[in-house]
């Protein structure tokens, strides 16, 4: 504490408990406000100029419970979460093994960055229709799509992390005569884990919005996607805004995972991202 | 096999040149075996035979070269993302410029805008559709809510990195307002920017090719739809060529951009 801060007089605290500082302090005040506000606007611009059927937040609000509890999107958001885990799980394993491999040889990183890199720039949309014609229309298609999407952002990032390995650890590797299998699995995997996990985030933001559009493409019954689709269509928007808050907080929950899991395994991680 | 693999992993020109060359003939010839393997209603070959295996090359030059009504689709679907892109840039840029000024106002919508930053926009597709129907406008507004956040977002970490000293020292000096906002926060705030306007360029044209499926189908999208429902891969494929190539030409303006800008960034952030 510097000489300066002692100085200072004690500061005379309202009697308020942590609850009533928090509420009262004046960013949570302003973000609360502009909320409300948010939703205000919403509510009487939505009553006075848009026609009956369209979401407002006081029926999403009267909808909420009833749809959560509802065994149609239950299922619906099962299959969506099992596809994006599913496709993820996939993708990182090949996606490392591709990424190692292409930051550790510069003979595969020649030949494969060419695609790579294409592939990654293609947006992942437009190879819906080829999807869905190799794999029909059914849930495969979703996966194919998922993996699809979360693939080269892993890759790409697992073959930056991999080329920036200290080239200390891989003298004295080489100086020990290590086997190659311990250069590439214990020393570039790790060093190369925080450039994995910014490629994980990456990726499964795609692969959430990938398994969207398959299920919008492939009217696949079992999807989050398609149950807004569904809902929208049939003039139940409040029912419909249910499953897109319930899209925004899987993604949300998952970045907290990450950010949890990163702080308590990998505390030694930095940012390094590669935006998409 | 150890002197074979220094060898290929050497740094001499003609091997770095000779492996990207190779790579590209052996997923070339892969392409084609593939292609002439199976029937043309699953997989294209690369050039084919033009009988009973149309190839996707071929079919690219004719839509390019010798097809007008394909190069209208191309015109429109530009078309539909300049327009959305365009009213997104010129409605984020803005708007994040003022949010770096007005701090209060920054803290209290910081967090709903990055709520919207995460949502997947694909999922308000069907809302836009019954609410507003078919048209071009709807489209526009696909493109538009796909490019406006990622600039807003990124514009929004610019103006969080703009030094509140900066201002508060302006403000001493009674600088004028013009000159707060062309000396300190616009070149605090472009830098960012910049990356979010490369951001939203890939995203605006997964939303593009969205709206051009999902809402009425026109452009790009119609010429990709018909392609596969009449099992023409080739013209599938090279829709998706053409498709790739407009991403990757409109992500390159908005990278160089971007690289000229960069250094604005500073180094002590």
């Amino acid at each position: 504490m510097t000489a300066s801060a002692l100085n200072q007089p004690a500061q005379v605290k309202p009697v308020g408990s942590v609850f009533a500082n928090l509420f009262w302090g004046s960013k949570f005040r302003a973000k609360a406000t502009a909320g409300i506000l948010i939703l205000f606007i919403w509510q009487v611009g939505v009553s006075l100029f848009a026609p009956d059927f369209v979401a407002t937040p006081i029926g999403v609000a009267i909808a909420f419970p009833g749809v959560i509890t509802s065994n149609v999107f239950l299922t619906a958001s099962k299959g969506t979460l099992f596809a994006v885990f599913q496709g993820l799980a996939i993708a990182l394993v090949f996606g490392t093994v591709v990424g190692v491999a292409m930051g550790r040889m510069k003979v595969l990183d020649r030949s494969l960055n060419f695609y790579v890199g294409g592939f990654y720039t293609m947006p992942m949309i437009a190879l819906l229709p080829l999807l869905t014609i190799w794999f029909g229309y059914g849930g495969d298609a979703r996966l194919a799509t998922v993996v699809f999407a979360a693939f080269f952002s892993i890759v790409i990032n697992v073959r930056d992390g991999a080329r920036s390995v200290p080239p200390e650890y891989l003298e004295v590797c080489k100086a020990y005569r290590a086997p190659a299998r311990y250069v590439w699995f214990d020393i570039t995997v790790f060093s190369s884990l925080p450039y994995l996990i910014a490629g994980f985030r990456l990726a499964a933001g795609r692969a959430l919005v990938a398994a969207v559009i398959a299920e919008f493409f492939v009217s696949l019954q079992d999807g989050v996607g398609m149950f807004v689709l569904f809902n929208a269509r049939n003039f139940n928007h409040d029912v419909a805004v249910v499953g897109v808050v319930a899209l925004v907080a899987f993604g949300l929950m998952f970045e907290i995972t990450m950010n949890w899991a990163t702080r308590r395994f990998f505390p030694w991680y930095r940012r390094e991202t590669k935006a998409d | 096999m150890d002197r074979v693999l220094t060898f290929v992993n050497s740094d001499r020109a003609y091997v770095r040149w000779g492996t990207i060359f190779l790579a590209l003939l052996i997923g070339g010839v892969i392409w084609e075996i593939v292609g002439m393997q199976f029937n043309q209603a699953i997989m294209a070959p690369l050039i084919g035979d033009g009988a009973d295996h149309p190839g996707t090359l071929p079919r690219l030059g004719r839509y390019l070269f010798d097809d007008e009504e394909y190069l209208l689709s191309l015109v429109q679907s530009i078309q539909l993302f300049a327009t959305g892109f365009g009213l997104a840039l010129a409605a984020a840029l803005p708007f994040g410029i003022v949010l770096a000024r007005l701090v209060m106002l920054r803290v209290a919508l910081e967090s709903y805008i990055l709520m919207l930053y995460v949502t997947p926009m694909i999922a308000l597709i069907p809302f836009i559709l019954s609410i507003l129907g078919f048209d071009f406008w709807p489209k526009v507004l696909v493109v538009y809510l796909f490019a406006f956040f990622p600039i807003l977002y990124n514009t929004l970490e610019g103006a969080r990195s703009v030094k509140p000293e900066l201002l508060e020292v302006a403000k001493s000096f009674r600088s004028s307002e013009l000159a707060i906002w062309t000396d300190i926060l616009i070149p605090y705030t472009l830098p960012y920017a910049l990356t979010g306007i490369r951001q939203a360029a890939g995203r605006a044209l997964v939303g593009m090719v969205a709206a051009e499926f999902f809402l009425s189908t026109s452009g790009l999208g119609e010429e990709l739809i018909t392609a596969s429902r009449n099992f023409d891969m080739a013209g599938v494929l090279a829709t998706i060529l053409v498709i790739t190539g407009l991403g990757i030409t409109f992500m390159r303006i908005a990278g160089i951009f971007e690289q000229k800008f960069s250094a604005w960034r500073g180094l002590d952030r």
